[in-house]
């Protein structure tokens, strides 16, 4: 008996030892500035001196009207862009994975590329495609679509709708692989069963993909959804530092901006991220609920 | 025998060299501008201190947000000296008071350099860095088509004008050519600080408030919107697309500083084309000049530095004393990469007076520069400039596309948002 705990204790000191190295990493570099975040908050921070202002951010940040249009930016862009691109890759997928078979490979890559090619070449190309005499604009014109060009970085409700149309451009494929993937594990004797008992494509695409591929579906909402409350590059690049006039400003850009370019306030960008993440969190949570709870009663 | 005579002597020769060798190291960005221009002055520094070797490092992004960072961890990982531009040197000098190193006590006369250039980095009684290049501005001008306008190039030529002069010629010009007078960056504030520092106005009251009251910055703002209400502005978004309209002849002109030339230049087809005036005058707004200034860099040493020493040495023996060395120096800069120093002594190189055959007949544009740049108004950009650059832009854009009715409107959207990002 005292000989089995000293080798447990012996192992425990082994393993103790071998994940010693990341703990270290974890400590240094995730614990304490989650640690020192909470001080942070409580400080207004101006070059080298910081003074106490108990909840003075939080204050500031509900009489700062900028901050909130930029939160209200980043639900605009999550309530169009997500499902639609959501719905979008879905859709792709469920075709790359029955007809197109011979092309499946290189639409599967014209349609992934986006996203794993730098936001910075892609923001440049389509601001020479989008400017006002730009490229889509002279063809839009040209075809009689418009009739005077359309200000896609210029006005405020259109350099939104440009902001979408990049996200949904830049991450469609990034989902769709996901459904490929879960689209190919599914089981074709239900379908085939479907077909024999004569539900259409569509019916079948409604009441047997789409439940099936729940739980795929709802790793991208999430992921989306806190990838739509980072949003950075986009408007950063593309539509300039969320020009026009903050009309694509969003919290992350915000942040970034108060902490590292405009006052340098370390306090109130970072109380500004808690309260980022805090929504997020909120809707990871409902759409757990919505999604993921009614697949654990059945 | 007589050769190893000579190397034992060379090794010799070496050795107290190696042991006082000394090196510093400096931060900027541009490889064709500042980076070039410090390499010159290291070089002639090194003649008559070769034991110094000065280690330049070209930091093409984020430079503010490192030294920033490099600041708050006490002086860790700084070099001995960097660039800072001119409009953001204030907050930094204000933030981190005891950070930079005061070279007036350190014996540089700032006599000698362009005053306008010394009010940012003068805090009291103290004066932190080296001036550096000029962004004296003027209004340039595409002559051809001011002749297919059917107006005569060389009546404008040189001649001091007012802008409503300028908007009548606008107006001629786009009715003939169809072509807008100006190319216009909609989303960035440089074009209407220019016009606001030649009437010698401030953003700032002297106690840190908000001054966008003024009579000169309402003048400039309904001058702007005359100008967009006129068709008379090419407007884009970013710079890059700015400098695209400008090769890609999309406008008659633009209003900008001296460093456009290496852009305008980089088309050949431009050639003999520009000709460059001085900036416009805003009638009715005492103290103002045909002159102003946009853009521009200067040289500081940060307290830190365990060369100190060594570097305001190098700084004040290079940059800021006249010697045959320093002038040609000054002189080769110019040259070489078309960056006009501030010290006022090197003005006089053979580089500016010379005629540019690049711009429409032979215009000696450095030496039109270097004149109006003695001219330019002091404007103290003060800590809180960004913000305050940006509401203000914001606003104005509003204001062209009709949602903000009034110069006052205007104003009062700018106050409400430079509030809010400050949390005022």
């Amino acid at each position: 008996m005292a000989k089995r705990r000293t080798y447990e204790r012996y192992l425990n000191r082994v393993g103790w030892f071998c994940v010693a190295p990341s703990m270290v990493l974890f400590c240094l570099f995730m614990l304490y500035p989650i640690m020192s975040s909470l001080y942070y908050v409580t400080r207004k921070w101006k070059g080298m001196s910081n003074t106490f202002i108990g909840l003075g951010n939080f204050v500031r940040m509900a009489n700062d009207k900028i901050f909130q249009a930029a939160i209200g930016h980043n639900f605009i862009f999550m309530f169009i862009q997500v499902p639609v691109m959501i719905f979008l890759a879905l859709l792709l997928a469920v075709l790359l994975n029955q007809g197109l078979r011979r092309l499946r490979g290189p639409l599967r890559l014209a349609i992934f590329l986006p996203s794993i090619t730098s936001l910075v070449v892609v923001s440049v190309l389509f601001r020479v495609l989008l400017q006002t005499n730009g490229f889509l604009n002279n063809v839009m014109l040209d075809v009689h679509l418009i009739t005077e060009p359309i200000g896609w970085l210029n006005d405020s409700f259109w350099a939104k709708v440009t902001i979408m149309l990049a996200m949904t451009w830049r991450w469609t494929g990034y989902n769709m692989v996901f459904f490929l993937v879960g689209l190919q594990s599914l089981d074709q004797q239900i379908f085939e069963a479907a077909e024999v008992d004569g539900a259409s494509k569509a019916r079948q695409f409604f009441t047997i993909t789409v439940p099936l591929l729940v739980p795929i579906i709802l790793f991208s909402a999430v992921t989306s959804t806190s990838g739509t409350m980072q949003l950075f590059d986009e408007p950063n690049i593309l539509t300039w530092q969320g020009g026009p006039s903050n009309a694509t400003m969003t919290a992350a850009l915000y942040i970034y901006r108060q902490a590292f370019f405009i006052n340098y306030d370390f306090g109130y960008a970072t109380s500004m991220s808690y309260v980022v993440v805090l929504i997020s969190g909120v809707f990871a949570f409902i759409q757990l609920r919505l999604l993921g709870g009614e697949r654990v009663k059945k | 025998m007589k050769k190893g005579l000579l190397i034992a002597l060379i090794f010799l020769a070496l050795v107290p060299g190696l042991f006082a060798q000394q090196k510093i190291s400096v931060w900027c960005w541009d490889p064709n501008f500042n980076v070039y221009a410090m390499k010159q002055a290291a070089a002639v520094y090194n003649k008559t201190k070769p034991n110094v070797t000065i280690e330049i490092v070209d930091m093409a992004q984020d430079i503010e947000a490192k030294i920033s960072a490099g600041l708050q961890a006490g002086g860790a990982g700084l070099p001995d000296i960097a660039l800072f531009q001119d409009f953001r040197i204030e907050q930094f000098l204000q933030d981190y008071p005891d950070a930079f190193v005061d070279l007036k006590a350190a014996g540089v006369d700032y006599s000698k350099f362009a005053a306008y250039k010394v009010g940012p980095m003068t805090v009291g009684k103290k004066v932190y860095g080296i001036p550096f290049d000029t962004g004296s501005t003027g209004l340039w001008l595409r002559t051809d088509y001011l002749k297919a306008a059917g107006l005569n190039p060389d009546s404008y030529l040189n001649k001091n004008m007012k802008w409503s002069d300028v908007i009548k010629m606008g107006v001629t010009v786009k009715a003939k050519t169809g072509k807008p007078l100006l190319s216009y960056q909609s989303d960035n504030f440089d074009m209407l600080r220019i016009v606001v520092q030649s009437t010698g106005g401030q953003f700032f009251k002297a106690d840190g408030s908000l001054n966008l009251r003024s009579d000169a910055f309402k003048k400039s703002i309904s001058l702007f919107k005359d100008l967009n209400d006129k068709s008379l502005l090419y407007s884009v978004v970013g710079w890059s697309d700015w400098i695209n309209a400008i090769n890609s002849d999309q406008s008659a002109g633009f209003l900008n500083a001296i460093w456009m030339v290496g852009s305008v230049k980089s088309r050949p087809e431009n050639a003999g084309k520009y000709m460059i005036i001085p900036t416009p005058l805003i009638e009715g707004v005492s103290g103002a000049a045909n002159a102003s200034n946009n853009g521009g860099s200067s040289w500081y040493i940060f307290a830190s530095s365990p060369n100190k020493a060594v570097a305001i040495d190098f700084l004040k023996s290079v940059w800021a004393t006249t010697t045959e060395d320093t002038l040609a120096f000054y002189n080769n800069i110019l040259k070489g990469a078309g960056a006009m120093g501030t010290y006022i002594p090197s003005l006089k190189g053979s580089n500016y007076t010379a005629k540019d055959e690049f711009f429409y007949k032979g215009q000696a544009v450095y030496k039109d520069f270097a004149k109006w740049m003695e001219k330019v108004p002091v404007l103290k950009y003060t800590p809180n400039y960004v913000p305050m650059r940006d509401a203000v832009a914001h606003a104005v854009l509003n204001y062209f596309q009709g949602k903000l009715k009034t110069v006052d409107d205007t104003i009062a959207a700018a106050e409400a948002e430079y509030k809010q990002v400050m949390g005022q």
